[in-house]
């Protein structure tokens, strides 16, 4: 529900609310007046009344309307005297409805006899008002509503306009791409709030962002010197004719994990790449190219272990990034060749709906939740980096792609969807 | 043949000039960007191995000094930065080579004897080792003056083989030579085995000396 839809809804049940509660009150208090003026009336007739036979000794013609009318008659005692009107519901024959009639009564002696006297005053007019007064008020509820909804309608949305346009700009912002948010300064104190504060903290975030992409960049690099010292100095040692069958093995674990830690920092780094946004693609690139290229390089290593291999690929090409697709694919085959047992087979699917990689896996199923997470290695393995399948990941992200893992006929089959 | 060798890390530094001078070449080493700049200032080079973050400037400004200034050195960059980007800046503003660390000193020596023989066209393009003579322009191999034909593997091979003679070279280097680093996911590169002994068995066949030989546990070596 919208900000000011819930408002509104608050704001029209309190403004009802208190139209009722005091249209009520109003009610009761003209009520209140209007019975008295009654009254004021019936005891002024009264008054007439009494003054009327005392200077004249008997009892006047009534004179009656269809407002009021008077009834005397004789009594033995006199009525207990109340000096308040009191109203009573009689049967008007002629609109053939109840009314409301204010009487007062009262015993008056003329001669040697005693009446009672008894004078009634419709109450239609005084309810006439009230009707009028309780239709004016409803009327005026109606139209503050209806004057609300055509402010809601044209002022609010205009009103509210600036805020779209700040919430817009940050649905829009990618921080790997763009500068820091350059919000426009707008004339209501809210919404200039809010651009400030956006504005402000996009460049804390676009400033931080930075300062830990060169950090993790140079990091990286600062990383590869040493590594390099290691490698070149194993690799004189190598040289050394006096080296026993020991030492060189040792050497070369050296060796190995020197160059695995470097393929682990340039993995990170290519990581921290993709997650960053730093490529864009944008390019065609024939994939077909691409698979063919690498299996004809690793022919000899696919022949030396008496691989299968079994490519059938269209002549796919598809908006995407060379290098990506480069290290894509490279690592989908690398991944099938490393775990592919001698004898084994590989085949290679490319249609322009997927590409699929599948290889024979002896050890059975990987587990599907997890395959594609950062450092995740099945148990029986020790050789990868451990981030092959992160990278395919991240790279099918970034290019709208998306990767799957099925285990099938005892095979692990990697597939690449193009499109979402 | 002299080389330049700007690198700030010490003991790399020292494995390239221990690396190179035995290799036949005159190799100068220094630390600095300020000491770099004096150098090629001062002195004429065959080829200069540039590192990128220097201590007091940017290789990239030595590169550019060297470009503006017309010197005709070979510019090979040994850089940390390996990805695509960094590389093409480098080739374009005019290194003849670029390697990312870390590198085998075999795979750097290849590159540099690779560029010195693109840039001396007065000089031989035909390599010797012992009965061997492989001439670059031609990609030709005659062994005991007989033509052997060659696959383009096998040739490589050879070049890398002649090159870094009188060294052992490890199976990892030779695997990367050859195909990229990409292959290092294999854990054992006995594959390469075929090509050596295809290799060995055209040379022998064609009259030459068994010159490589296996160097147990670790790799190969050619010997002359």
């Amino acid at each position: 529900m919208k900000l000011f839809a819930k408002y509104n809804r608050i704001n029209i049940i309190a403004t009802i609310a208190t139209f009722i509660a005091g249209s009520v009150a109003f009610y009761f208090v003209l009520y209140y007046i209007l019975i008295r003026q009654l009254d004021g009336t019936l005891k002024s007739e009264e008054q007439e009344i009494v003054e009327y036979v005392q200077s004249h000794n008997q009892l006047p013609d009534f004179e009656n309307t269809r407002q009021q009318w008077i009834t005397a008659s004789e009594v033995q005692t006199p009525v207990k005297r109340s000096r308040h009107a009191h109203s009573i519901t009689v049967f008007n024959k002629r609109e053939n409805e109840n009314e409301q009639v204010r009487q007062i009564t009262f015993s008056i002696q003329v001669q040697d006899k005693l009446y009672n006297v008894t004078v009634n005053r419709s109450q239609a007019e005084t309810e006439d008002l009230l009707q009028l007064i309780i239709l004016v008020t409803l009327g005026v509820i109606g139209m503050i509503l209806l004057v609300n909804y055509f402010i809601n309608r044209k002022v609010i949305s205009r009103l509210w306009q600036p805020f779209y346009n700040t919430i817009g700009r940050i649905k829009g912002y990618t921080i790997a791409v763009e500068k820091p948010l350059q919000l426009p300064n707008v004339p209501v104190d809210e919404i200039a709030l809010l651009n400030d504060s956006l504005n402000q903290m996009t460049l804390h975030i676009y400033r931080d962002y930075h300062a830990l992409k060169a950090f993790t960049e140079n990091a990286s690099h600062e990383m590869q010197t040493p590594l390099a010292v290691i490698r070149s100095k194993v690799e004189l040692l190598l040289q050394d004719d006096t080296l026993t069958q020991e030492n060189i093995g040792q050497l070369l674990a050296i060796e190995n994990a020197a160059s695995k830690l470097s393929r682990l920092h340039q993995s990170l780094l290519l990581l921290t790449k993709l997650e960053n946004r730093q490529f864009i693609a944008d390019e065609p690139v024939n994939l077909r190219h691409v698979i063919l290229a690498r299996t004809s390089e690793w022919q000899d290593l696919i022949s030396s272990r008496n691989i299968k291999l079994a490519i059938e690929c269209g002549d796919i090409s598809k908006s995407f990034h060379q290098h990506l697709a480069e290290i894509l694919v490279n690592n989908l085959l690398s991944n099938a060749l490393r775990y592919t047992p001698g004898g084994g087979k590989i085949d290679i699917v490319l249609n322009g709906r997927y590409m699929q990689v599948a290889n024979t896996a002896p050890g059975g199923a990987l587990d599907e939740g997890k395959v594609f997470t950062r450092f995740y290695k099945a148990q029986n393995e020790s050789e990868g980096t451990g981030l092959g399948l992160a990278i395919i990941k991240e790279i099918c992200n970034l290019a709208g792609f998306s990767a799957m893992y099925t285990f099938e006929n005892d095979m692990h089959i990697f597939t690449i969807y193009f499109g979402q | 043949m002299k080389l330049l060798i700007i690198e700030d890390e010490r003991p790399l530094n020292q494995s390239m000039v221990e690396y190179l001078t035995a290799a036949n070449y005159i190799c100068e080493a220094v630390y600095t960007y300020k000491e770099a700049l004096e150098k090629i200032e001062g002195y004429d080079y065959d080829c200069v191995i540039l590192d990128i973050m220097l201590p007091g400037g940017s290789g990239m400004q030595l590169l550019q000094y060297l470009k503006k200034n017309r010197k005709s050195e070979a510019v090979i960059i040994i850089s940390a930065k390996g990805a695509l980007e960094d590389k093409i800046e480098g080739l374009q503003t005019g290194a003849d080579d670029y390697l990312v660390k870390p590198f085998h000193l075999s795979e750097l020596s290849v590159r540099v004897a690779a560029i010195l023989r693109r840039k001396n066209y007065s000089g031989q393009p035909v390599i010797m080792a012992g009965d061997i003579e492989v001439d670059t322009n031609g990609k030709e191999v005659l062994v005991n003056s007989k033509p052997v034909a060659l696959t383009l593997k096998e040739y490589q091979l050879l070049l890398f083989f002649i090159v870094n003679r009188n060294k052992v070279l490890s199976k990892n280097s030779i695997v990367e030579h050859l195909w990229g680093d990409d292959m290092d996911f294999v854990a054992n590169h006995d594959f390469i085995y075929t090509h050596i002994k295809n290799l060995r068995k055209k040379i022998v066949a064609a009259g030459g000396n068994d010159c490589i030989r296996s160097v147990y546990g670790v790799g190969y070596k050619m010997q002359v």
